[in-house]
């Protein structure tokens, strides 16, 4: 456990440890979404993770077309 | 008297008043006409000031249940705003950002879209001065073409209003509509002010070049005055679903690329606007009040942001998160309370973010509208991404940027902790903010399932980002320029236009040329036939002249004979 913290970081890992503890959490008592996909044990966190993978991949191929050079617009 | 006085009118007439005024004096001055124009609030909902104007009724003062969560947060912000600006010793910037904050409660409290039109058009004329107030060759470019685009809207906002009044014979503010001329109109009108697709360039463009202060009173009125307007007059029109769908999308990966701390809360602000208006576009009574919960909520967290970065950008002179870095150790304070902004609009629970998108989202869970919902989950998990982490990650952490500075003024602090504890209020305590929405609803927001589901998918979407982070997946930031719809009127149409404009240009040069070299090639025709042993040599002429008229009396016998 120490060397995990040490390798990933205090504060990483507490953000792990939190991701944790809020699936034992859906666990022990009972979630149901407000769509009925969202009743699929541990959907939010799948959503959530996929939807930054998502998010950072597509934001990434997205500079080769829409990023510039600063003075773009001053030329 | 002053009770009938519309709110904020006496605010922009204060305004006035203001340069006079010595500094410490000024700052209690502005606190005080900020009090008075609020004071009439306490008359409650009707109709309270009218005046006749070309036997035109023009509806001054009126209030609703619509109005006072507008009113409320409105003037707050304007207080958040004084307080926040009060380093700021000269006056032009505190004239602006009173006026302009006065301007837009007015707006709120017009009954009728001409005196709407007005206040509409003032907000654009005052806060154009904060962004001028940078000072800079950009901001000066990036004022023009604000202006250029805020009073397009209010024309837009005017030709409605006017077919209206042609039509019925009154321009009330009450709901319209859309399939309409006149609605169309006023439709696209708070569209541009509400930065839908593709019609939101200026705000990516103008706020981010505005002052420190500036940028904090500016993302506070102009979009929410857009965002009441459609709550009051386009409540259920269903293409809003769409749009606003739309709007919560993509600005996302725009602000992921984007270098520009602030412009990145511009895209953020832009994704937001989204979800209010998904709410208005759903049009029930949860919905609605969620999207002014939103917008009341937005008002102070998006300030609290921009607060954030307004501080590190007064102490650092930039705010590129290429160039900033480790400034946690230095602007402790900011730092904790731009944490808290971003918490709180990433809807963390006990925090104003969650109580208010909760609305949003079960009034589409109860409509049915499963795909909207998901984009709009989707949305959530990125508006953590750029504003919850990135923004507060790249200023005050991510890596040593050898940058060494002070904290923020005590007066930023004071503002900035003051929008942090009612961001926190707010989440704390929901029935309380509740109450003073449109409708009186029974919603709880704190049960099992919403709380464990938002936690998960704010920490799993954290995750990913320590994930990409740690393994060094996420590319560094650069200095650029991000395109955005802007990039049309910027680029796109003048590309087009100053080729064709040169070659209609050289066409006329050429023609004018053509025109000239022929005439001057008929005059040395004209003089060479003239010169001696030609036709109409002068020498000659005269016998030629003799011939001519002789010819000619021939002419007119022959002519004349032939009538009798």
């Amino acid at each position: 456990m120490k060397s995990l913290i040490k390798k990933f970081g205090k504060i990483n890992s507490g953000v792990l440890a939190l991701c944790i503890l809020f699936l034992i959490l859906e666990l022990i008592g009972h979630r149901y979404g407000e769509t009925s996909i969202e009743d699929i044990i541990f959907f939010p966190a799948f959503f959530g993770f996929l939807s930054c993978i998502i998010i950072f991949k597509i934001g990434v191929s997205l500079r080769a077309f829409l990023m510039k050079d600063e003075d773009y617009y001053d030329r | 008297m002053i009770d009938s006085f519309p709110p904020g009118m006496i605010m922009v007439i204060g305004a006035l008043l203001i340069p006079f005024l010595p500094h410490i004096v000024r700052q209690i001055f502005m606190m005080l006409l900020v009090l008075l124009s609020a004071y009439p609030l306490t008359l409650g909902i009707g109709v309270h000031t009218t005046i006749n104007f070309f036997d035109l009724e023009f509806i001054l003062f009126q209030s609703d249940a619509l109005t006072i969560p507008f009113a409320i947060i409105f003037h707050i912000a304007a207080v958040l705003n004084i307080i926040y600006g009060a380093h700021v010793k000269h006056w032009k910037q505190h004239v602006a950002i009173m006026s302009y904050s006065g301007a837009a409660i007015a707006a709120v409290h017009a009954g009728d879209l001409l005196t709407l039109f007005v206040w509409w058009e003032a907000t654009a004329f005052t806060s154009v001065f904060l962004i001028l107030a940078s000072n800079t060759r950009r901001s000066y470019k990036s004022a023009f073409r604000y202006i250029v685009i805020q009073v397009t809207s209010g024309m837009f906002l005017l030709a409605g209003a006017l077919i209206l009044l042609n039509n019925e014979g009154n321009a009330l503010l009450t709901k319209f509509d859309i399939n309409t001329l006149y609605g169309q109109l006023i439709f696209i009108a708070f569209g541009i002010k509400a930065a839908f697709p593709l019609l939101n360039g200026w705000l990516q463009d103008s706020y981010p070049e505005a002052s420190e202060i500036g940028t904090v009173a500016l993302s506070t009125f102009t979009t929410k005055l857009a965002i009441y307007c459609f709550a009051k007059c386009f409540a259920g029109t269903e293409i809003l679903i769409a749009i606003g769908a739309i709007m919560t999308f993509y600005p996302i990966f725009f602000a992921v690329i984007e270098n520009d701390l602030r412009r990145v809360l511009t895209y953020s602000l832009n994704n937001q606007l989204g979800f209010m208006i998904v709410a208005i576009g759903i049009g029930t009574e949860l919905a609605i009040n969620g999207a002014v919960a939103h917008a009341f909520a937005h008002i102070l967290y998006k300030g609290l942001l921009f607060m954030g970065m307004g501080a590190v950008l007064y102490r650092v002179g930039t705010c590129k998160a290429s160039e900033l870095g480790g400034l946690f150790k230095y602007m402790p304070i900011t730092a904790v309370c731009t944490i808290i902004g971003a918490i709180s609009i990433s809807a963390f629970p006990l925090f104003s973010g969650f109580v208010a998108k909760s609305l949003i989202m079960s009034a589409l869970g109860k409509e049915g509208l499963v795909l909207v919902y998901f984009m709009l989950l989707f949305a959530s998990a990125g508006v953590l991404h750029h504003s919850g982490i990135k923004i507060p990650f790249f200023a005050f952490f991510a890596h040593d940027s050898g940058i060494k500075t002070k904290e923020a003024p005590i007066n930023m602090i004071a503002a900035m902790v003051i929008a942090s504890l009612l961001c926190i209020l707010i989440g704390v305590f929901p029935s309380l903010f509740y109450s003073i929405l449109p409708y009186q609803i029974a919603y709880e927001p704190y049960d099992f399932s919403h709380v464990v589901g938002q936690l998960q998918l704010l920490t799993f979407a954290a995750f990913a980002f320590i994930c990409l982070w740690h393994f060094k997946i996420y590319p560094p930031e650069l200095n650029s320029t991000v395109l955005n719809s802007d990039w049309i009127y910027r680029k796109m149409i003048p590309g087009v236009l100053i080729p064709f404009l040169s070659m209609m240009s050289n066409i006329n040069i050429k023609m004018s040329n053509y025109i000239i070299d022929t005439s001057l090639k008929t005059k040395t025709y004209l003089a060479n036939i003239m010169t001696r042993d030609r036709v109409f040599d002068r020498e000659v002429g005269k016998d030629g002249l003799i011939i001519l008229q002789v010819f000619t009396v021939f002419l007119v016998f022959v002519l004349v004979s032939q009538f009798f």
